[in-house]
């Protein structure tokens, strides 16, 4: 009797969900540990010259780098979701889904195109020396700490932006009608409301941001800061030590992880779940005048700044250059960079919904930490991340060398690591963080009542998901979906390295001129990303509007 | 019951998504030709090995466009069709490596001679017998076992403000870091192997510690903090921030032909100086292309190296790219004639290799970011 009990005990906990929830957690954990096994490995000698002169200097500038470009975007990304969910104003309608497309440009690119904007040669120099202004190089010198921190906050923002609106228009209602009838002033009801309520999507934003700085090594390394990204390539290319540099990058992972626990310690009392019955969606209140101008005018240079005027500056250089470097090539090109993307967009929503919801229902310690460390592959430079899958996948071919032998493939082929299997796993288990970050959001805010009251009434966990669960998370696998999938169709590092021969995306044809410093060339692939990034958000956002009816 | 069909329409969608990725990943691979499978099947149907789909595999470092135009013309002329991945050198070389005697690669191509001795050092190249290959490129510019082999350089000149520095006070590398050059240096940071290399070469000439107080030298003279490339240092003279650079010459070269008008300006405004001309020497950079230890299609690979090395092909990749053809024959475009002939520094590039990570250190030490 006990034992059927027992049984029945163990067969609740293992379910379908768990299977899939931790076959999702592998294929992200198992590069990542192929990274953090080099911790236990002795240290070279080259680890103590690391020691000596790089690291205290690199990690006091990734410090003041993510600090600040943090602030900014939780500024500018929050200040943004609550004028766009709170009021209406002109061309609000637009600017809801425009002030999502800063996504769509890549940092390399943004610190590119606004580098050699503001260099002697750029438009902004040269225009005022035709109207002999006396011009201070040193005041356009955008290729510092500064310039980087502003470039980060103008092309990351959205993350923090998108999450926190999409919370905002679908949770807040209530709070916020009734702060409104107890007489508060909007001041105090965005500091003592909005912020607080918000800080699940703010959190969640505000780690893709951190992990998306501490992992870039192109803006970085364009602009000569030393951040710890860059120390890892110094090691690595300068030193051909690989070994040093995965050794610096798991310990880069190790502080991220410690940091979640940090959070995690520091909010560990509070729910932030909707306790009403009902979560009433905010209804916007009218501007006028003056403050509707004033709204306008932020969410305009936001806008400016972030993607029309580098999206412009693109345009003319693609004008300059297209006719050598356009070619019918290109259809194959975003034909590549389209199917990988989707692909992989489809396998990450898949597992992190499973995740996700097992993490929600068996809220354990366990739990919480194998999530955190499946986000956390994506706070290492893509690179590492590339070489820990590759040392994977080759091993594995080496495993299945006798059945490809029996295939008829000849003696110990790469035949997995010679696909696009190897590059797709390599997506899902650097951009998990991406998908996962805004599903578990999603859950977050509902909570586990109704989940809890659907179970009651005897309904399994699947039908409860797809009844329940599913229709209250759509606003937020949107978002995740729009988040993963522009995230794949400008990411270059895994790509670079991972990819089977002849087989190029928009991402890597940018890098081939970039590379090289040709900014005009680089500039038509550029504005294929950024186009096919535009249309997809627009497709997801007139799918996800038809979806809200 | 309901648990049990619920799990099943979830291994069905893994299932799904899983036939979906495989479709997706044969489908490139096929047209690469080169995983085995369709040469194996049209041996089966009694083809002569003539037929197979002849292919030479490589990875390279060198983002070109006139590479690819060259890989073109060489399926054109041979029949033999060309696969390349693309990526980072270091990158490459780690894959190669991890490969091991899988590798599907036959050639390795790269930029910088301390990272083709890095490649041989790692043991993923093999020695090149082809008596072409030796015609077409002089002894200098092949590795010492012909494990790599070059097929162009660039010199790292000094470029100056033709307005503020006459070219007479210009002499070597070692006299940027005298005092007289105090706040007027520009040079991009020390990430750039360029950087890496041309100290590495001072290493191997004047011996460690004046390298380093050379590096020391540049750092105190530096007319503000690394940052950009090479391109964006020559604009920092013409700005004013300093008088002279060092840079490559092949970006000067695409400075002067920029489809940017003001880049062209900033080009006409500067002088190109080829340092150590009485002593050591102008430092070279050199790119090459070295035969993968375990190459399956060797032949084909070999010829592909002496077809880059050939007269034609090294005239055009010169043209385009205004780097320096390795063979002697080949014509050089006008840029390049206009600077003469100079004396490059007269060293085993594989030295390079051998003091990068010296070089490294070096500058880590005396703040070179």
């Amino acid at each position: 009797m006990r034992f059927a009990h027992a049984m029945r005990g163990i067969r609740k906990q293992t379910n379908g969900w768990l299977f899939v929830g931790l076959t999702g957690a592998a294929v992200v954990l198992l590069p990542v540990f192929s990274i953090f096994i080099s911790l236990f490995h002795p240290p070279n000698e080259n680890w103590q010259h690391i020691k000596q002169y790089l690291l205290k200097d690199y990690v006091l500038q990734t410090i003041w780098l993510v600090l600040f470009t943090g602030i900014f975007t939780v500024l500018i990304g929050v200040a943004l979701a609550w004028l766009i969910a709170a009021y209406d104003f002109p061309m609000k309608r637009f600017f809801r889904w425009a002030l999502v497309l800063p996504l769509a440009v890549p940092p390399y690119i943004a610190a590119y195109t606004y580098g050699t904007m503001l260099s002697y040669t750029g438009v902004v120099q040269k225009t005022l020396r035709w109207f002999e202004v006396p011009v201070n190089p040193r005041f356009f010198d955008v290729m510092s700490l500064r310039g980087a921190i502003f470039i980060f906050t103008l092309v990351l923002f959205p993350y923090v932006y998108m999450i926190t609106r999409a919370f905002l228009e679908r949770q807040s209602g209530s709070y916020i009608e009734n702060a409104v009838l107890l007489g508060r002033s909007p001041a105090s009801i965005f500091v003592r409301i909005v912020l607080p309520i918000s800080r699940p999507a703010i959190a969640g934003g505000l780690t893709l941001v951190l992990f998306e700085v501490v992992s870039d090594y192109g803006l970085t390394s364009y602009y000569g800061i030393r951040t710890i990204s860059t120390a890892i390539f110094q090691t690595w290319f300068g030193m051909y030590d690989v070994d040093s540099a995965v050794r610096l990058a798991a310990w880069l992972m190790a502080g991220i992880v410690g940091l979640f626990i940090l959070e995690r310690a520091l909010r560990s009392h509070r729910k932030f779940s909707a306790s009403t019955s009902k979560s009433r969606p905010l209804v916007p209140k009218k501007l006028r005048g003056i403050r509707a101008s004033a709204a306008l005018l932020f969410c305009g240079a936001v806008f400016a700044f972030s993607f029309l005027i580098p999206f412009v500056q693109l345009l003319v250089w693609a004008f300059w250059s297209y006719e050598d470097v356009l070619t019918s090539g290109f259809l194959d090109l975003t034909y590549n960079t389209l199917s990988v993307a989707l692909i992989s967009t489809a396998i990450i929503l898949f597992f992190s919904v499973a995740a996700a919801n097992v993490c929600r229902l068996q809220a354990n310690g366990f739990a919480y930490v194998l999530s955190k460390l499946v986000t956390a592959g994506y706070s290492i430079p893509g690179a590492i991340i590339a070489v820990g899958v590759l040392a994977l996948f080759i091993r594995l071919d080496q495993q299945l060398a006798p059945l490809y032998a029996r295939m008829g493939l000849g003696e110990s082929p790469l035949v997995l690591s010679m696909s696009l299997v190897m590059l797709v796993t390599a997506y899902v288990a650097r951009f998990m963080a991406v998908g996962y970050n805004a599903v578990e959001a999603g859950f977050e805010k509902i909570g586990t009542q109704y989940t809890e009251a659907s179970r009651l009434l005897g309904h399994g966990i699947t039908r409860t998901f797809f009844k329940v669960d599913l229709p209250m998370i759509r606003g937020a696998l949107f978002s995740g979906a729009i988040l993963t999938f522009v995230e794949m169709v400008k990411e270059l590092p895994l790509a670079l390295l991972l990819r089977p021969f002849n087989f190029e995306t928009l991402a890597t044809k940018t890098y081939q001129y970039a590379s090289d410093e040709r900014i005009y060339e680089a500039a038509v692939p550029s504005l294929f990303i950024i186009g096919v990034s535009f249309i997809s958000v627009v497709v997801f956002h007139q799918l996800g509007k038809k979806l809200e009816r | 019951m309901m648990k049990a069909r619920a799990i099943l329409s979830l291994l069905l969608a893994a299932v799904m998504i899983t036939v979906l990725l495989a479709g997706c990943a044969s489908g490139p691979q096929q047209q690469t030709g080169q995983n085995g499978s369709e040469q194996q099947g049209k041996q089966e149907t009694g083809a002569s090995d003539q037929q197979k789909e002849q292919v030479v595999n490589i990875y390279t470092a060198r983002h070109y466009e006139v590479d690819d135009v060259l890989y073109q013309k060489f399926t054109q002329e041979t029949g033999i069709k060309v696969n390349v991945v693309k990526g980072k050198a270091e990158e490459l070389i780690e894959r190669l490596k991890r490969e091991g005697q899988s590798t599907p690669a036959d050639l390795f191509i790269t930029v910088d001679g301390g990272v083709l001795n890095n490649a041989k050092q790692s043991g993923v190249l093999q020695p090149v017998t082809s008596a072409v290959i030796d015609e077409n490129v002089p002894k200098q510019f092949r590795d010492k076992d012909n494990e790599w082999i070059g097929l162009s350089t660039r010199a790292r000149v000094i470029v100056y403000s033709k307005d503020r520095v006459k070219p007479e006070q210009l002499s070597t590398y070692e006299d940027l870091a005298s005092d007289k050059w105090k706040g007027k240096v520009l040079v991009r940071s020390s990430t750039s192997l360029y950087n890496q290399s041309l100290l590495a070469s001072l290493i191997e000439l004047n011996g460690e510690q004046k390298a380093e107080e050379w590096a020391k030298g540049i750092v105190n003279n530096l007319a503000r903090a690394p940052e950009g490339g090479d391109r964006d240092q020559a604009k920092a003279i013409v700005a004013g921030v300093g008088d002279v650079a060092i840079m490559n010459t092949y970006y000067f070269g695409q400075l002067l032909y920029s489809k940017d008008p003001e880049e062209v300006k900033v080009a006409e405004q500067l002088g190109v100086f080829f340092p150590n001309q009485d002593t050591t020497g102008t430092h070279l950079n050199i790119s090459g292309v070295g035969l993968v230890k375990h190459s399956k299609n060797k032949e084909n690979a070999v010829k592909l190296i002496e077809f880059l090395t050939g007269e034609e092909a090294q005239a055009l990749m010169s043209k385009e790219n205004y780097e320096f053809p390795v063979n002697p024959k080949a014509q050089k475009p006008e840029l390049l004639q206009s600077w003469g002939e100079f004396k490059a520094q007269q060293i085993d590039f594989a030295k390079l290799g051998e003091h990068n990570k010296k070089a490294l250190e070096i500058m880590n030490k005396v703040g070179w970011k």
